[in-house]
């Protein structure tokens, strides 16, 4: 009864659910694929659980930013002050250690109440000011780097870092996998509850669907946004300390360059399994896109330049490619 | 199926000799596992106005979204004038002389009316530049002609919902189609406001354009149309014209069997104590010192026309705004919500009259929506603040089936359902809550005559177990249906309160119009 094939353009419902799968899935078959071609090309130094690890380990650190990260975009916002904060606490943790010498967990302490200060910070200038997140994060990250030279003088605190502190993110636990790698399972793993199988998750992501809507449902809007920057803060502050932990130093824009890369991961983790959400899990999945990018380049001495280029690129793609096949499936 | 199938019955005006303007055969359009469309037929003649009916979800907003070009279908055909066609995009729709005006309305708020109504529209230039003054002395007296009041440059920030309708009309002229497809048009439009739309749309008519008129309202259809379609399941069952043209027919072939018209019970039961209380509430300049009661067991309606500050009112009364002056009391103590979180706390609850911008999160599935306002019935305890998704997905499932909302399952989005089904999501929340007070603006827009008469008895339910209810709807008709009391709103005043036999549409429409 029906023609059926009316235009060479069209496209069929096959092809569409391929897209459709491709748009979701995507990310992960990249992921996979880039693991398949670097233990091909590389057998002897690339599939090994020595360099899994290595990479999981060395990824940590981004990935808890970028895990902290994702709550603040989750809720419709930007937040563009965690690698200047995560600076400033590198910088604080060392000084309070080595100067003031307080003991490690003291400090640990009280630099991630002070990353959830900036992050209420943040919080009450985009919800109660009402000044656009990204203007508002980005004052406050210059800020902080401003007060990151002046606590450091612009030197970097190297002498006297005491072994203890350098094991917070050089030791290793359980079964010995590394620190990082724990605390980065533990607070992704956490966040991932939160927002997924909490009703307070359920009131984080209905105001990041829909503002408007979640207000007049009864949802405190400005109360989970403001949430959203303190867990944000938080999760930076913990990437600082590991970080400097890591460096044995405090040096001021130490941990700069990780907002490029939290933007990266959490982007990249949109693109994964929902259609252009951001989510916990996705971001995860972003982080290791580039850390394994990252580290088969290194194996193949590819220069650091490439690398960068790499990260722009794969991001731009799989983005891309993510809504594009979406858009082509849907119709 | 009983309904007559009269196609290919004279049609009026001798249209049988013309060869139709469109033609479409055997449409079929999947969704992923869902089958939308499974084969609709249709043609329109030029001139007519065509009518489009169906319940909720049976598959008429896409169809017309492949009219237009947004959706294609899986098989079928379209033929305009005789000679096949394929449309692919919105640009070819447009130039085969289609025009839409979608369900939910198109604008960008940031640009002007004239901005607006040329969008997507080749414009004149000058020395290279758009000329907007050339263009807006040729606009005008099409602007005029469909009375856009609001002057071609203002911005369209803060238009009406008709207005910014008449503005989609607009464009269709400009654009000379020879086809408007118009899906719900009145759906917002008070009732003054629908009768410009029937005079614009009979003008079209009379001028060679074709309208293809789809609604839920029977009487404009009957009142309109000269021939109706009528889909089912995503299928044509039904098209009657002439004699076999008349209420009763076509309520069968929507629901596909008789209705059970719910009567009223005529009898007042007894209303319960005041449960919120407004006096002087004024936020100028849209609300100017309204005093209401709203009793325990009642359904208060408020009618009037469409900028009348119902909608504004019921915002201060749930606390998305603050009054300038007045007191509002809840239960008899004072009652200054300082936000609608507060106002949910003690016991509010509002489905607002926007479904998509303002109480739905399209990519979020049925459970999610329906449980946004019901977090504390979702979670395993005090002490363990996690989710019970089982208990959030058979909550849903409850709702699904008491509202009859056209899904696969609680997990689908609700961006994917169709727009009555989705208004059903949207007070299924509250009905779920069970909340003190709840208002309800334009509760049954947009949703079919089956699930409206299901809209209402779930009202009166909750009005019989104590609810007080307030009801805001530019439909005449459905007060007097729905409510034991009506308050007329005009300028942001109340001018008229309407009680029992009292409350009649035309006694609503005349208040309505009152000069406070
Ligand atoms: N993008 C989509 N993805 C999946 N299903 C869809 C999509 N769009 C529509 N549907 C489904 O197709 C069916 C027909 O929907 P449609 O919007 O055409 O109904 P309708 O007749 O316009 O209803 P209403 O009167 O409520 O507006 C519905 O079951 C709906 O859920
Ligand atoms: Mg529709």
């Amino acid at each position: 009864m029906s023609d059926v094939a009316i235009s060479a353009r069209r496209l069929s419902p096959g092809t569409k659910a391929a897209l459709g799968i491709f748009a979701r899935y995507g990310t992960i078959i990249g992921l996979l694929a880039m693991i398949v071609t670097f233990s091909i090309l590389s057998p002897a130094a690339f599939p090994t659980v020595g360099n899994f690890t290595n990479v999981l380990n060395q990824a940590s650190l981004a990935m808890i930013i970028a895990g902290g990260l994702t709550l603040a975009v989750v809720v419709g916002e930007l937040d563009l002050s965690i690698g200047f904060a995560a600076s400033l606490h590198g910088i604080l943790i060392t000084g309070f250690v080595v100067h003031d010498k307080l003991p490690i967990p003291l400090g640990v302490v009280i630099v991630i109440a002070l990353g959830a200060v900036i992050g209420l910070v943040n919080g009450f200038i985009v919800t109660k000011i009402k000044v656009n997140s990204v203007i508002a994060t980005l004052g406050v990250g210059t800020i902080l780097t401003g007060l990151a030279f002046a606590y450091s003088a612009g030197v970097p605190i190297v002498a006297g870092v005491p072994e203890a502190f350098l094991q917070l993110s050089l030791g290793r636990w359980l079964f010995g996998i590394p620190n990082n790698i724990i605390v980065m399972i533990l607070v992704l793993g956490g966040l991932w509850v939160l927002v997924e199988r909490t009703p307070l998750g359920q009131e984080i992501q209905a105001v990041g669907g829909n503002a408007v809507a979640a207000r007049l449902a009864g949802v405190n809007v400005d109360r989970i946004k403001i949430l959203g920057f303190v867990i944000s803060g938080m999760c930076a502050a913990l990437t600082g300390i590991l970080l400097a932990s890591r460096l044995g130093s405090g040096t001021a824009s130490a941990a700069d360059s990780y907002l490029l890369t939290a933007f990266a991961a959490v982007f990249l983790g949109s693109a994964t399994l929902r259609d252009g959400e951001f989510h916990v899990l996705g971001t995860l999945v972003g982080a290791l896109i580039i850390a394994f990018g990252f580290n088969g380049l290194n194996i193949f001495g590819a220069p650091t330049f490439s690398q960068y280029v790499l990260q722009g690129a794969i991001l731009i793609i799989a983005v891309g490619m993510a809504s594009l096949g979406r858009s082509l499936a849907e119709r | 199926m009983a309904a007559a199938f009269t196609r290919g019955a004279p049609q009026p005006g001798g249209a049988e000799m013309t060869v139709p303007l469109l033609v479409a055969r055997d449409i079929a359009k999947a969704f992923g596992g869902t089958q939308a469309l499974k084969g609709v037929s249709l043609d329109i003649a030029p001139g007519e106005i065509h009518g489009l009916v169906g319940a909720n979800g049976a598959g008429k907003s896409t169809f017309i979204r492949i009219l237009a070009g947004l959706n294609h279908p899986d098989a079928g055909r379209i033929e305009l004038d005789g000679r096949r066609q394929e449309i692919g995009t919105p640009q070819r729709a447009t130039e085969l002389g289609m025009s839409f005006i979608h369900q939910e309305l198109a604008f960008v708020p940031g640009m002007t009316v004239l901005q607006n109504i040329m969008l997507g529209v080749p414009k004149k230039t000058r020395f290279g530049l758009t000329d907007w003054r050339a263009i807006a002395r040729d606009v005008a007296p099409i602007a005029g002609r469909v009375g856009i009041s609001a002057p071609l440059n203002a911005s369209v920030k803060g238009l009406s919902t008709a207005e910014i309708w008449l503005i989609n009309i607009c464009r269709a002229l400009v654009r000379k189609a020879r086809l408007i497809v118009m899906d719900e048009p009145t759906a917002s439009l008070a009732a003054g406001e629908a009768e410009r739309l029937f005079a614009i749309v009979r003008d079209l008519s009379a001028s060679g354009v074709s309208v293809l008129y789809i609604s839920h309202r029977l009487d404009e259809i009957l009142n309109l149309c000269t021939r109706v379609s009528v889909f089912r399941d995503g299928r044509s069952v039904a098209e009657l014209a002439g004699d076999a043209l008349h209420r009763p027919a076509l309520v069968e072939a929507i629901v596909g069997g008789a209705i059970r018209d719910t009567q009223r019970t005529a009898t007042a039961r007894a209303r319960g104590g005041v449960v919120l209380e407004a006096k002087n509430l004024t936020r100028v300049p849209k609300v100017r010192g309204v005093s209401l009661e709203l009793h325990a067991g009642e359904v208060l309606g408020i009618g009037g026309l469409v900028g009348a500050g119902r909608t504004e009112l019921a915002r201060l009364l749930f606390g998305a705004d603050r009054p300038d002056s007045g007191e509002m009391a809840l239960m008899g103590r004072p009652y200054t919500p300082s936000s609608p979180a507060a106002a949910v706390q003690v016991g509010l609850g509002l489905v607002p009259e926007e479904r998509r911008a303002e109480a739905l999160f399209l990519s979020k599935s049925i459970a999610f929506n329906l449980s946004i306002a019901n977090l504390d019935r979702v979670a395993f305890g005090r002490y363990l603040p996690l989710m019970n998704r089982r208990a959030r997905t058979s909550m849903a499932g409850e709702m699904i089936r008491a509202l009859s909302i056209k899904a696969r399952n609680a997990s689908t989005p609700v961006g994917r359902l169709s727009g009555g089904n989705q208004q059903k999501v949207a007070i299924g929340r509250w009905l779920q809550r069970i909340p003190k007070v709840l208002i309800l603006d334009e509760p049954t827009r947009g949703v079919d005559i089956g699930a409206r008469t299901e809209i209402h008895r779930l009202i009166r339910q909750q009005a019989e177990a104590g609810m007080a209810v307030l009801v805001i709807s530019s439909e005449p008709d459905e007060l007097p249906e729905l409510c034991d009391r009506v308050l007329v709103m005009a300028e942001g005043r109340i001018v008229r309160e309407l009680t029992g036999l009292a409350m009649s549409r035309k006694a609503i429409v005349e208040a309505s119009y009152v000069e406070p």
